[in-house]
């Protein structure tokens, strides 16, 4: 009993680096209409930002996760101003954007692997909360903890800012038709700037606290996160974060248990398997609403 | 013009033939002259940490035979790099292109066996001498082309659980092992052979994936079977990680581990829990006695700044090779002739490893240092506690 | 021409490569000439590619045989992927064929009894430059006169508007279906001389790679001609060695840049019938102009 419910908040935690990355990567399509291949990297180079913040300047530990964190924003606006914005005037669609992203992806990792040496680097344990906590018979690790409630507060405070403010109903509308949008006053091009924001800074935070709940910090860092986070998106619904929130836990959750009761053989297909099954059969996810909003 | 240089290669190839079985051939000595050696290198890409410890110990080579003269009098080694980042179409077509260059006499590769199991049918075909520098998997060495100067996993691994079993007297054992990795499943099934037959239970089995970054489940997996012993049959970032994990969860048994945290930088990332955990290796720089083994690790530390790995001892040791092979050449060597010396070396020299006899081509050491990091970050010899 | 020997030999097995990976853009290019963006191809190339490996090795079929079961095999899981993808709406479509591809990896690596597992398959036959250079051409030539059918008008109407083509009796299901069991042909084509050339192949051979391989290739080369797949992927193929002979140091960054000023200046790929079709107009145009100039004066 014991095993399961530590082996459940371990998935809990795992599902929660999954979301955080999926909430950033799903604005990003939901919003922007673009599927980034290079995505992965704003959360390897938010890890590659806060360990070296912390190296050189020996910041204390929230710093350098903000300082990944802004890292990760900043580079997903670069990315999309570089890459995307010459796009965007010509109306090239996801296929053009798809190729640039698959360039940047190529440029940022090979940059990430010469930045790191090609090693996996790690916070040294006394830069973070190593310690466990003991609740009840369970001892929990306190970065799992900070995890768990990262994603709770992200999710509540993104789901908040575009259903109830102002900027969100823009964001929204940019998503629907920019056309529209912009011909109702909205200014388009700070709404994308901003987007791009949150989602390198989202997925930027998932890339500093993995890399610090594993011990790494390297190139491979936001492959991972890239594949399973996209996962959670798909099952949890493009324009609802809650649902990719929901979907991330589940994911880690059912990740953890295949892996413990039955083979880690079929941990990956049983995550893919039900992203199929999702697509095919429940194409909107868990929460998203009918239909998709770029169509 | 070529054509005539190509006839003379010829006819000296033929001579060196005729050389080789000549009664004197001991002080036969090729052309003095510039050759080339191929490398096809993993500098980036997944394995690019050891990639470049490959890379290293092979320039560190050339540097030394050149100096030393020891491919032959007025013989001049130029090591050639072509970057493959792992993939195995890539690896091939920087094959071919040494195969083009005539001036290029061998080839050397591939850390992963796919990658070595892509390359060596183009080697064979063409008659390039290719020397495996990190793949592993047993039946990959073709005489006369293709060699491997890597020692095949067991051995080692037998002898530090036998080991194990005497001086830590575990009653259970759970082990991690890659579901992906048929080296280290091999490894593995070895290690819970011997202890088995020692009559130590399998507490448990846990199986990771290679490209996996998340240890904690796995980790309070294993601490929940209770065991007196983890051993660890995992590549390089998992087997880091999981010892890691194991430590953060409060696990303070012992642990095993295979020569993967051998290398530096795996301790500069993990640090305090690494140490006092056992793994056998053929060579660490710290502990490997014989003359040549301290002469290497004093030159490469003086050219890299950093002590060599078990992954720079093989590049070294590949190069090596080729030129021991090169050295017992008459005349203008050829790719053919060189194979065909290569193939008959009984024995690597010199060596790091204190005797690296080859067996159809198959470097075979039976020599297993059984090593552990201190808490500062130096490899000692595991006196067992 | 002692130069131009070294350098095919040098450069020949680049060329291989590329033609294996022209397969592959023609099959992408196959179904996203009728507007579907979809990465399904590394699925059928994996069917392809091990049907193609057992058949000569276990079976001891000649090549050719192995080549044409390659094909059907490809073109039949084409036939299931199309009969659930299709009713999906495009950007979902374009999700789950990228979820099919992570699916179709760890199903090779758990069905070892098939595909060698972790272990992967050593092919024991290989095919000369030249046979695959005469299958790529009659592959291309088929392309070519299904472009000037009625199949290609229909499909170039269906990328256009769907809506509007189906008005003018054009059934897009239709269309797409049957591009889908071209583009599961050509795939499975591709992945059996992907594994004719490697000679090894393992589920890490048919991965994420080679989907962004394709597309990459298909839309540099221009996705709106049967030419520009194939321009593509010998560019595609050729950049690393290329970059590694001009920038060794930095070869990833210089591609990726590559890649990124290409879709940034030639938006429509390399190959693109309607900037001909424009110069050409304008060049009459010029003409008529200096005709008219010329009479006047």
């Amino acid at each position: 009993m014991q095993l399961f419910v530590e082996q459940l908040i371990n998935g809990w935690a795992l599902g929660s680096l999954y979301a955080l990355f999926g909430i950033g990567f799903g604005l990003v399509f939901s919003t922007l209409g673009i599927l980034n291949a290079a995505h992965g990297a704003y959360a390897s180079w938010a890890a590659i930002v806060g360990y070296y913040v912390f190296q050189w300047y020996g910041v204390p530990f929230p710093v350098a996760v903000l300082c990944g964190v802004f890292g990760g924003g900043i580079l997903a606006i670069l990315v999309d101003q570089i890459g995307f914005q010459p796009l965007r005037s010509r109306r090239m669609g996801m296929l053009g954007a798809l190729i640039t992203s698959i360039g940047f992806w190529i440029i940022l990792d090979s940059l990430a692997g010469s930045a790191t040496g090609h090693q996996s680097l790690a916070f040294p344990a006394s830069s973070y909360p190593n310690a466990m906590v003991q609740i009840g018979p369970l001892r929990v690790p306190q970065m799992q903890i900070i995890i768990i409630l990262s994603l709770i507060i992200c999710t509540i405070a993104i789901h908040l800012l575009i259903q109830r403010a102002r900027i969100g109903a823009a964001m929204r509308a940019v998503g629907w038709n920019d056309v529209a949008a912009a011909i109702s006053g909205v200014n388009s091009r700070v709404i994308i700037l901003l987007t791009a924001f949150m989602a390198g800074a989202t997925s930027g935070l998932a890339g500093v606290l993995g890399g610090i709940a594993t011990s790494n910090v390297s190139y491979t860092l936001g492959e991972g996160l890239m594949l399973k986070g996209f996962a959670a998106v798909v099952v949890g619904g493009f324009n609802d974060v809650r649902g990719t929130a929901v979907a991330g836990i589940m994911l880690g959750i059912i990740e953890v248990f295949v892996a413990q009761y039955i083979s880690t053989a079929f941990r990956d297909g049983v995550t893919y398997t039900l992203l199929l099954a999702f697509l095919i059969i429940r194409p909107r996810g868990l929460f998203g609403s009918a239909n998709f909003s770029r169509a | 013009m070529r054509i005539r240089k190509f006839s003379l290669r010829f006819a000296a190839s033929i001579l060196a033939l005729s050389g080789a079985m000549a009664p004197n051939a001991a002080f036969a000595e090729p052309d003095a002259g510039e050759y080339k050696i191929g490398f096809i290198s993993e500098a980036t890409g997944p394995l690019a940490a050891a990639g470049n410890s490959y890379l290293h110990g092979a320039q560190l080579a050339i540097e030394q035979i050149n100096a030393e003269e020891s491919a032959g009098k007025g013989v001049e080694l130029e090591l050639v790099e072509k970057e493959s980042g792992s993939d195995a179409a890539r690896s091939v077509q920087a094959l071919t292109q040494f195969i083009a260059d005539r001036d290029v006499l061998a080839v050397s590769c591939c850390i992963l066996s796919p990658v070595a199991g892509a390359v060596k049918p183009v080697a064979i075909a063409q008659k390039m001498p290719l020397v495996l520098y990190g793949a592993t998997r047993p039946g990959l060495p073709e005489l006369p082309y293709v060699t491997s100067i890597v020692v095949l996993p067991g051995p080692q691994e037998v002898k530090m659980t036998k080991m194990l079993a005497e001086k830590l007297a575990p009653k259970t054992v759970t082990y991690f092992v890659n579901a992906d990795n048929d080296g280290f499943q091999g490894r593995f099934k070895a290690a819970q052979e011997v202890m088995e037959e020692a009559g130590i239970k399998t507490g448990g089995v846990v199986s990771i994936l290679s490209a996996d970054t998340d240890f904690t489940a796995p980790a309070t997996q294993a601490i929940a079977t209770n065991p007196d012993l983890i051993m660890v049959w995992t590549t390089q970032t998992p087997a880091a990680g999981i010892i890691a994990a194991l430590r953060a969860r409060g696990y303070e048994g012992h642990i095993s581990a295979s020569d993967v945290i051998s290398p530096a930088p795996v301790f500069e990332r993990i640090g305090e829990p690494l140490a006092g955990i056992p793994f056998p290796t053929s060579f660490a720089a710290e502990i490997s006695t014989s003359p040549e083994a301290k002469a290497f690790a004093e030159a490469y530390e003086a050219k890299f700044n950093g002590s060599p790995d078990t992954y720079a001892a093989q590049g070294y040791t590949a190069m090596r090779y080729i030129a021991q092979g090169l050295k017992s050449l008459d005349g203008e060597p050829t790719r053919e002739a060189l194979a065909n010396a290569m193939a008959s070396i009984a024995e690597i020299t010199p060596n790091v490893y204190g005797g690296l006899p080859m067996k159809e081509g198959q470097a075979d050491v039976d020599k297993a240092l059984i090593a552990a990091w201190t808490k500062d970050g130096k490899i000692t010899t595991w006196e067992g506690n | 021409m002692e130069a131009l020997f070294d350098f095919w030999a040098a450069y020949g097995s680049t060329v291989t490569f590329a033609m294996a990976n022209a397969f592959f853009a023609l099959s992408t290019y196959a179904v996203l000439s009728t507007g579907v963006l979809s990465f399904t191809t590394v699925t059928f190339a994996a069917i392809g590619g091990f049907l193609a490996a057992q058949m000569v090795g276990q079976f001891g079929l000649h090549v050719y045989l192995a080549f044409l079961i390659a094909g059907i095999g490809g073109g039949l899981g084409a036939a299931v992927v199309a009969s659930l993808f299709l009713r999906l709406e495009s950007h979902w479509m374009a999700l789950a064929s990228l979820a099919l591809v992570l699916i179709t990896r760890v199903t090779a690596l758990n069905t070892p009894g098939l595909t060698g597992g972790v272990n992967g398959l050593v092919v024991p036959v290989t095919i000369s430059q030249f046979e695959l250079f005469v299958l790529l051409t009659v592959t291309t030539l088929v392309f070519y006169r299904l472009h000037n059918s009625w199949y290609g008008l229909a499909s170039r109407a269906v990328r256009e508007d769907a809506a509007v083509a189906s008005t003018m009796g054009i059934s897009p299901y239709r269309i797409q279906f049957t591009a889908f069991l071209i583009s599961g042909a050509v795939g499975g084509l591709g992945g059996a001389a992907l594994a004719f050339t490697l000679q090894f192949i393992s589920p890490d051979t048919y991965f994420i790679g080679i989907a962004f391989t394709m597309i990459a290739s298909t839309v540099l080369g221009g996705s709106f001609h049967w030419f520009g797949p194939i321009v593509g992927a010998l560019i595609f193929t050729a950049l690393p060695a290329a970059m590694q002979a001009v920038v060794p140091a930095v070869e990833d960054v210089a591609k990726g840049v590559v890649l990124i000023l290409i879709m940034v200046f030639l938006p429509r790929g390399l190959i693109d019938p309607r900037a001909i079709g424009l110069r050409r107009a304008a060049k009459r145009r010029r003409d008529i102009e200096h005709e008219a100039e010329k009479t006047h004066a």
